[in-house]
């Protein structure tokens, strides 16, 4: 965790909450829109990150349907080794998911940057995993083995330095920008609850481990004997 | 006045499942290394995990620059009729400058010896040489330098076995605890058809299934119930030995608790045991696992080196269901 | 093709010792099998028990024309362990033939004509012509070898290969003891629980569905092994030998039904109608042979050669 650039963003980290989602919302961003910039993600990915598609090249054609349960939007991951796809989808359409991934957008952002480890995600019941577990697996191994950091990902190819042709594609760079502002304003809030959750979660952990440290000595020497 | 000369001190073995824990490991301290290829040669044949040639050069390159080795673990049965892969695979790490290999079965250590008299060869747990003849005959016949012993040991039998063999030993001290001797296990492929020593992989998870019932959550492999979670409840990975069963019309973990060995504290016993490294489970596991665990115990080999006391931090958050034992080394676990 | 021999496995479970010293009686007398394997195999503990009645057992089966195999321990740990495991390899020097359950044994017996016993994992031509150099005239192999495997291992070597085609498959060996563990005891004070459950302790899943059988530090399948209708295809294969695991059923007309099969004179289907008879509720099993779930049971199809 000790990579992360924080100082990037700077004032009070919004709090992540049904209202910041409600201001994602309100402002209207239809999947029209939307569209263009998950494009512009996966590419970015997958141009960045080449080993995680070839890394799932075994698997046969699977299709991830990916639910971040405080979003409105559900995805659907086709990670091609050529041709990945990150597609919203509507809100009545239906797909037949290899694997169905399901979680609030912060513990799906953990396991994408590779903050969750492949036991952790069956020991939390944070996660809900659906459909082929081999796939999910595989996934998760992949994309831990690629160091993903989202935002700086796509920030990359969306900055004014690293205009990609692909941006035409979208045909709108004000959206553009404010889709990288709302990136990183969301980012900030994932951030810093999971900063805070990574604090207290530590101490609690020595305080644990304190306990133990203390109890082991005379567990073992009542047991030790001949 | 006699001095005598100051033990090496304990070598601190990692696990990598991805070039990116590999780093992170080195990053972290880790003396060596170890990792698989990306196939049936290694026991941890997982979907999307291991190194393919390429990345094994890179991260033998990436290690050496940084003063830590590369094991590479061929540790399952070379299949009858296709022993090609493993071949292949113990001479692509001889030729890509791994530092040993680590391996389980007789006809491929005997393979190894007489093709590559020069590689560092050591025996894997998978080979469940549990005794000092077991030991000896490995060493004896294909020239093993080390062997990592069953986690089915206790401390005092380790120590009596280190004045009695001619190699090192190499024990896990953290991880996922292997609750029956290990490579002499089938009960994954008695489920699934699939299994470490064949196929290296226990409890696959292209079988596992989970499959919410209301608030319960129950984890299947293949037509077996492995377990059910009350809403709430910490789920497991449904690993056959650490799920609930019912005996005697009573339902218990019979074998093992969801629970990860951790050994932190017996640091400074083992390394009077005359153990030589220490060995980290779970090339399964996350890079931010592993930056953690190795981080931690780099800081514990460190402190017993100096002779000072053990501490312990933030380890529990990374074992399973927040759980740990002694496992093995403690002779009450039996 | 030499003439096809059956080979009564060790008795994995912890039988009182009268018990067992009749059950070889019996063996001796009535069962129709050529080779005898006699010895503890799971637990050091046990062994004490049937030492007074070894040497009757030992002559009684040999005065019956019966091979006598001396079974040794399967996971070797404790100096005393590794004694026991010295003291049953010396009988080799005596000319009696000895099967290791853990490599040790095979590295006293070097040089010696030995079994190996199928708890070694003897998984393709480099372990076998290796084992074989070392003196092994026999190997048992590991039950979740597919007979693919089986095939290949028959084509590369001339050692006898045995098979073992009926009981409880042994799946596990573990330091702890499960059957202790289940009674809320220590290993060291197990008050020899295990002797109660004479074919092992049923474990069900939490759907209440037969899974596994506990035996001490040793983990069964519940169901039972049962390859009458894959005889044929491995006699093909060159394998001649097959092992009966004794369970706590009728082992004289157990074997009888697999003589029956071998000499022609019962096929699969009647085979497979009187075992269900003799081994009462516990299922069938044949997958790992067949290269799949070791618990599936296919009711016919022997191996029918290397699929391209």
């Amino acid at each position: 965790m000790g990579k992360r650039d924080t100082a990037r963003s700077s004032g009070p980290a919004p709090q992540l909450s049904p209202v910041l989602f409600a201001g994602f919302a309100l402002r209207p961003l239809p999947l029209a829109l939307l569209q263009p910039i998950l494009g512009v993600a996966v590419r970015a990915i997958h141009q960045r990150h080449p080993d995680i598609f070839e890394r799932l090249a075994d698997l046969d054609g699977p299709v991830y349907l990916v639910d971040p349960v405080d979003l409105p939007f559900r995805f659907e991951l086709v990670p091609d080794p050529d041709r990945p796809s990150l597609r919203a989808l509507a809100e009545d359409e239906d797909v037949m998911p290899t694997a169905t991934i399901r979680g609030s957008l912060l513990t799906l952002i953990d396991l994408l940057e590779g903050r969750i480890d492949g036991d952790a995600l069956f020991f939390s019941r944070d996660l809900v995993i659906e459909g082929d577990t081999e796939a999910v697996v595989a996934l998760r191994n992949a994309v831990d083995g690629a160091e993903v950091d989202v935002a700086a990902d796509v920030l990359a190819r969306l900055g004014p330095l690293a205009t990609p042709a692909g941006l035409a594609l979208a045909g709108a760079r004000a959206l553009f920008s404010r889709a990288a502002a709302d990136l990183e304003t969301l980012r900030s809030a994932v951030i810093a609850p999971a900063l805070r959750r990574t604090e207290s979660h530590e101490a609690a952990i020595r305080g644990l481990e304190e306990k133990l440290a203390s109890a082991r000595p005379t567990r073992r020497a009542r047991t030790g004997g001949p | 006045m006699t001095t005598t000369p100051a033990p090496e001190p304990l070598e601190l073995v990692c696990p990598a499942g991805t070039p990116a824990a590999l780093r992170a490991a080195v990053d972290a301290g880790a003396d060596s290394v170890y990792l698989g290829f990306r196939d049936e040669t290694n026991a941890r044949n997982f979907p999307g995990l291991n190194f393919n040639r390429r990345e094994l050069a890179d991260g033998i390159a990436y290690a050496h620059q940084r003063g830590a080795k590369v094991l590479v673990a061929i540790n399952t049965f070379p299949k009858a009729g296709n022993p090609g892969p493993w071949h292949r695979a113990v001479d692509d790490a001889a030729d890509l400058g791994a530092d040993a290999v680590i391996l389980a079965d007789i006809g491929l250590a005997d393979y190894a010896a007489r093709t590559h008299p020069d590689l560092r060869r050591h025996l894997s747990v998978q080979a469940s040489a549990s005794n000092a003849e077991a030991i000896r005959f490995y060493h004896s016949a294909f020239g093993i330098k080390r062997v990592v012993l069953p986690r089915v040991l206790t401390v005092a039998e380790i120590a009596s076995l280190n004045s009695r063999i001619p190699v090192e030993t190499e024990i896990f001290v953290f991880g996922g605890l292997c609750v029956m001797a290990e490579g002499r296990c089938a009960l994954s492929s008695y489920v699934t058809g699939l299994s470490p020593n064949k196929d290296g992989a226990c409890s696959p998870a292209s079988h596992v299934h989970y499959e919410e019932q209301g608030d319960t959550l129950v984890t299947r492999l293949g037509d077996v119930t492995v377990n059910r979670f009350a809403s709430g409840e910490p789920a497991g990975y449904p690993t056959l030995c650490k799920g609930r069963y019912v005996t005697a019309g009573r339902a218990s973990y019979l074998f093992e608790e969801p629970t990860s060995l951790s050994v932190v504290t017996m640091l400074p016993e083992l390394a009077r045991a005359g153990v030589r490294a220490l060995k980290i489970e779970g090339r399964q596991r996350g890079r931010a696992y592993v930056a953690a665990v190795v981080a931690a115990f780099r800081k514990a080999v460190d402190a017993v080196a100096r002779g000072e006391p053990v501490s312990v931090d933030g380890l529990a958050a990374l074992t399973e269901g927040g759980r740990e034992t002694a496992g093995a080394y403690e002779k009450t676990w039996r | 093709m030499s003439a096809p021999s059956l080979t009564l496995g060790p008795v994995l479970f912890n039988w009182p010792a009268a018990k067992l010293r009749d059950f070889y009686f019996r063996m001796a007398d009535e069962a129709p099998v050529d080779s005898v394997c006699v010895g503890e195999v799971v637990c050091s503990k046990r062994a004490p028990f049937f030492e007074p009645h070894l040497v009757e057992v030992i002559e009684r089966l040999q005065a019956a024309g019966k091979e006598v195999v001396l079974s040794t321990l399967a996971l070797i740990m404790s100096e005393r362990e590794a004694d026991q495991a010295r003291a049953v390899a010396a009988a080799a020097a005596d000319g009696l033939l000895v099967e290791a359950n853990d490599i040790s044994v095979a590295a006293l017996l070097a040089g010696r004509p030995h079994v190996v016993g199928p708890l070694i994992n003897v998984f393709n031509e480099g372990t076998l012509a290796y084992l074989a150099a070392n003196g092994a005239c026999r190997v048992c192999l590991p039950v979740e070898l597919p007979g693919e495997s089986i095939a290949a291992l028959a084509a590369a070597s001339d050692v006898d290969l045995e098979v073992l085609v009926f009981g409880r498959l042994p799946l596990a060996v573990s330091a702890r003891c499960y059957h202790a563990r289940s009674h809320g005891l220590a290993k060291d004070n197990c008050q020899y629980v295990c002797g109660e459950d004479a074919d092992g302790l049923p474990l069900e899943t939490l759907d209440g569905e037969p899974f596994l059988a506990v035996n001490g530090t040793q983990t069964l399948s519940y169901a039972c092994c049962n390859l009458t209708a894959e005889l044929a295809p491995l006699r093909e294969l060159g394998v001649s030998r097959f092992r009966l695991s004794p369970q706590d059923a009728d082992m004289v007309a157990v074997a009888r039904v697999f003589r029956d099969v071998l000499d022609g004179a019962a096929d699969a289907d009647e085979a497979d109608a009187r075992l269900e008879g003799l081994v009462g509720p516990m299922p069938f099993a044949n997958g790992f042979y067949h290269g799949t779930v070791g618990a599936s049971f296919t009711a016919d199809a022997g191996w029918q050669g290397p699929v391209e």
